[in-house]
């Protein structure tokens, strides 16, 4: 979080404040948050914190009076307003409607509103489908990178023309406006191998970052570009952070000497054109033995979501001592757990996780991927509430 | 050097050469092999312990997915080479079929494991991706599968697999189904009927192999 030239700060804050959103954390000086993180946490002993404080508090590394939770319920709100996919992933008012609606329903302190893994790839041109019961997905029988040739093939797209990155941009300011400062609103990006991903799929892409790393290089500073603008316009918008999706930084994806040559450069332009705006970088990461230094290293970012624990750390012990002062942990519930526990059983999970990762703050209790979109919300209630019991 | 010692470096350098880079080392040491007259089940054996290295590799932040889908890539390459010797068909006659479920595109993670498996030589029938429940039961049935692989990766479709292993059980109760996948894991692929989760393709072929001895 840079520092920023007093004038500035204080015409932008006032900016933010008047129009009812929370403030970057970058228009402030570190000591300025260091000093409410502390008073909060002096604080939470006494009285409950507002959301917004028990955030402040927490990424400041401190303790608050409980820990702050993000149930990552996405594609699973639009049943609260009784939307199909097709709907939530296309108009963005719907999609509004539903996340909003998941928030007042559940509580928590963080929304990370995406709508799906595509929405890059879908405005470069990958053609999609959109099920009726399903996320939407590439047509992986129709890829846009059809063979090495078509990296180079790849173009620039401006986001004025880009319908899908569009309408999360019109979605971002109407849960800024409406959430306010009762939470943050984290924006979304999938990383640029992410991208090129969906256009050329896994196994294709895979081999060519060995065959033809400068093809696939080249295709990705073109997707890099887009990318730049697009979480600058979301930070525009006015959330508090954008996540930047690397799930190719694990055992699911590239070594780590590949990732950090092939992958790495990019998302360090991209985290730092977030920070340039004063905003938070997060990084989510499902994968197996994701390689939190790298990405620390690459990206510097405020919070790391992942689902399985890093892959020099054995349990969360480990985990905790080495990366809980670097970096705020956000998870892991696992996905499978939610889908066949009771609700009581996910929370006995969330009271263990919190025991073992909030001493000291810096611990947002999260499931450690998407909540399963067509599971019964109760084991997201029961997350948050163990987060407010237990935390 | 006699001819045994130069077999034997022939068969450990063809091991070795199992995700060495470069796409064509292990053809040239499996054509040396067979230049040498090594006996088509010791160079399948060779490769197969060239897997195995890789496989234990797999989850370890040194050798990625390309790296591995690769070496795989080349292993077939080479036991292409072999197919038409005397004693290639030597190895267990296994047929397995594998196919991801109805709705869901990825088909990466079966791709692997199908690899794997040919790789060790077993029969493997792919159906490939967006299967219904009933051309597994079909696939089943038409290669008299001893195991039936299924896939999901994403939580919307991965329920599909309990209509599957209900509907397949039904019909050939013998038959072993393993499953994988993001979503799953052990307590959750055992509620839906599963004989065996596969995490990953660490463990696959040891999991294959013990599901199997329990007949």
């Amino acid at each position: 979080m840079g520092r920023s030239a007093p004038t500035q700060f204080l015409s932008r804050l006032v900016k933010t404040v008047l129009s009812g959103q929370v403030p970057p954390p970058g228009l402030f000086p570190e000591w300025m948050l260091d000093g409410a993180a502390s008073l909060c946490s002096a604080r939470a002993s006494l009285t409950p914190l507002a959301n917004v404080e028990r955030l402040i508090t927490t990424l400041r590394h401190k303790e608050p009076d409980h820990v702050p939770c993000c149930p990552l319920v996405i594609s699973a709100s639009r049943r609260l307003v009784g939307a199909s996919f097709p709907e939530f992933a296309q108009d963005p008012y719907i999609a509004a409607d539903a996340l909003l609606a998941g928030f007042e329903f559940l509580g928590g302190e963080i929304i990370v509103p995406m709508l799906d893994l595509s929405v890059e790839a879908a405005d470069f041109g990958q053609s999609m489908v959109y099920p009726e019961d399903s996320t939407p997905h590439p047509d992986y029988s129709d890829p846009l990178i059809k063979d090495v040739a078509g990296y180079g093939k790849l173009r620039r797209i401006d986001l004025k023309d880009a319908r899908r990155m569009s309408n999360l941009l019109v979605l971002y300011p109407i849960l800024v406006g409406e959430v306010g400062f009762r939470g943050a609103v984290c924006g979304f990006c999938f990383g640029p191998l992410g991208v090129l991903n969906m256009m050329r799929g896994a196994e294709h892409l895979f081999r060519d970052c060995v065959n033809h790393p400068r093809e696939v290089m080249a295709a990705m500073e073109t997707i890099t570009d887009v990318l730049i603008e697009y979480v600058e316009a979301q930070c525009d918008a006015g959330v508090l952070g954008v996540t930047l999706d690397t799930l190719f930084a694990s055992w699911n994806g590239l070594s780590r000497e590949m990732w950090e040559r092939i992958e790495g450069p990019f998302v360090r332009d991209i985290a730092r054109a977030i920070r340039k705006k004063g905003c938070l970088v997060a990084v989510h990461n499902c994968g197996h033995g994701v390689y939190f230094d790298s990405q620390i290293r690459f990206m510097e970012p405020d919070i790391i979501s992942f689902a399985h624990l890093p892959d020099d750390c054995k349990d969360r012990k480990e985990l905790k001592a080495r990366y809980g002062d670097q970096v705020v942990l956000m998870g892991y519930v696992e996905t499978p757990l939610l889908s066949y526990s009771t609700p009581f059983d996910v929370m006995q999970e969330c009271r263990k996780m919190i025991h073992d990762l909030a001493d000291g703050g810096g611990f947002i209790l999260a499931p450690g991927c998407e909540y399963p979109p067509n599971l019964h919300l109760d084991n997201a209630l029961a997350l948050v509430e163990a987060a407010r019991k237990y935390g | 050097m006699n001819d045994m010692d130069q077999q034997r470096d022939v068969l450990i350098t063809l091991k070795r050469s199992v995700g060495a880079p470069g796409a064509d080392a292990l053809k040239e040491w499996v054509d040396r092999a067979m230049k040498e007259s090594i006996p088509v089940h010791d160079i399948r054996c060779a490769l197969i312990q060239g897997v195995e290295t890789l496989r234990h590799r797999l989850m370890s932040s040194d050798f990625g997915m390309p790296d591995f889908l690769l070496s795989i890539d080349s292993v077939l390459d080479g036991l292409d080479m072999l197919s038409g010797m005397e004693d290639a068909g030597s190895m267990p006659d296994t047929p397995i079929v594998i196919g991801v479920v109805k709705g869901d595109p990825h088909d990466l993670g079966k791709n692997i494991i199908a690899g794997i498996y040919r790789a060790y030589g077993y029969r493997v029938v792919d159906l490939g991706r967006d299967v219904c429940s009933d051309a597994f039961v079909q696939g089943v049935a038409l290669n008299g599968a001893k195991i039936l692989g299924i896939s999901a990766m994403m939580s919307t479709t991965m329920s599909a697999m309990k209509d599957i292993i209900r509907d397949v059980k039904a019909k050939y109760p013998e038959t072993k189904i393993i499953v994988g996948g993001a979503p799953l894991n052990e307590v959750l692929a055992r509620s839906y009927g599963a004989d065996a989760y596969v995490e990953s393709a660490v463990s696959v072929i040891e999991q294959t192999m013990a599901i199997l001895d329990t007949d």
